[in-house]
């Protein structure tokens, strides 16, 4: 008898190598299903606390994790995709029986509009639509922020670029964002308020 | 109240009723032209963001070197042009997302959804000025 729940087809980060993934009670464990060598554990005691959302490749489960020692207070985050959407009632309560930890659902915007307000959480910036996120975006995957004018924020984003033709070959199958451009029209305003002594 | 219809001739619309209508074709984490819900889905951080066409002015295509480069151009306030009752504008206050540019080696596959979303944006633009000349 095992008492571990296994899942596939599920994805570990952005990467597009598929795998399976276990929750037992001594921890979850994930593992590629074509490179056996790509493989990752979780002590049951480093769970923190957990989000469900939709992303791209269906549902994911993100886990937030007790920092260690020598990192900063925010901790570690792991996302996993390509649950199904009926895997939710399991999934809440295969946290709760093995690591007593709560499942918070995040509602996403599928409206299809562009304006909406920004917010900081954590290490991300989100932009939310009506109060539901449409998406996030961390900050650490940016490398350059700049402001055109008073109204027009920028966001570069890291990239390597592909240098050897397998790389090249690589980068074929993705589409890599580069940068995201906000209109602001608050930012004039709060600015005016906040400078009251050039008047 | 009942104002929530329409904000100075600005219809409302949207691209999905639910997380369920997202098309499968986001799973790949690229874009995606969804020809029959208008709508244009841009994959950002893993999430399959999706833009209703009427948020979208144009996109332009740019090659530089091994890569070709797409823009993706939104509708924003505080643009000059295209005619203001056309502008999704229904919060002065928030922030708008006025362009999203991406980058691929396959110069071909930027070239096709390029042609993809200017259509779309024409064809859609093309039916609004119909219901428009009917309407008088």
């Amino acid at each position: 008898m095992t008492t571990a729940t296994q899942f596939e087809g599920i994805y570990h980060g952005l990467s597009t190598d598929v795998g399976k993934m276990r929750f037992a009670p001594a921890g979850l464990g994930w593992m590629s299903t074509s490179n056996p060598e790509n493989k990752l554990t979780i002590p049951a005691g480093d769970i923190k606390s957990s989000q469900w959302l939709r992303v791209a490749r269906n549902y994911q489960l993100r886990l937030f994790l007790n920092a260690k020692k020598d990192e900063d207070d925010e901790g570690r985050r792991m996302t996993f995709d390509g649950f199904a959407r009926e895997d939710h009632e399991k999934i809440i309560g295969l946290m709760k029986q093995h690591y007593d930890v709560g499942v918070e659902t995040k509602e996403i915007s599928v409206k299809g509009w562009n304006w909406g307000t920004t917010d900081f959480e954590g290490r991300d910036l989100t932009f939310l639509v009506s109060n539901k996120t449409l998406f996030e975006v961390p900050l650490t995957t940016v490398s350059n922020s700049n402001i055109a004018g008073k109204t027009e924020v920028s966001l570069e984003f890291a990239t390597v670029t592909a240098q050897t033709p397998e790389e090249k070959k690589k980068a074929k199958f993705v589409d890599e964002l580069l940068e995201l451009r906000f209109y602001v029209p608050g930012t004039v305003v709060k600015e005016v308020n906040s400078d009251d002594s050039d008047k | 109240g009942h104002g929530g219809k329409e904000v100075k001739g600005w219809k409302r619309f949207q691209s999905y009723k639910g997380e369920g209508g997202l098309p499968r074709e986001a799973e790949t984490l690229r874009i995606w032209v969804d020809r029959k819900n208008q709508t244009v889905i841009l994959p950002i951080n893993g999430f399959a963001v999706p833009f209703h066409i009427n948020t979208i002015k144009n996109a332009v295509k740019n090659d530089e070197g091994d890569y070709t480069q797409l823009r993706i151009i939104f509708q924003t306030p505080g643009q000059l042009a295209g005619k203001k009752e056309d502008t999704p504008f229904e919060d002065p206050e928030a922030t708008f997302i006025r362009s999203a540019s991406y980058r691929s080696t396959d110069g071909h596959r930027f070239d096709t959804l390029c042609s993809q979303i200017n259509d779309l944006k024409k064809e859609v633009n093309k039916r609004e000025q119909q219901k428009k000349e009917m309407a008088d």
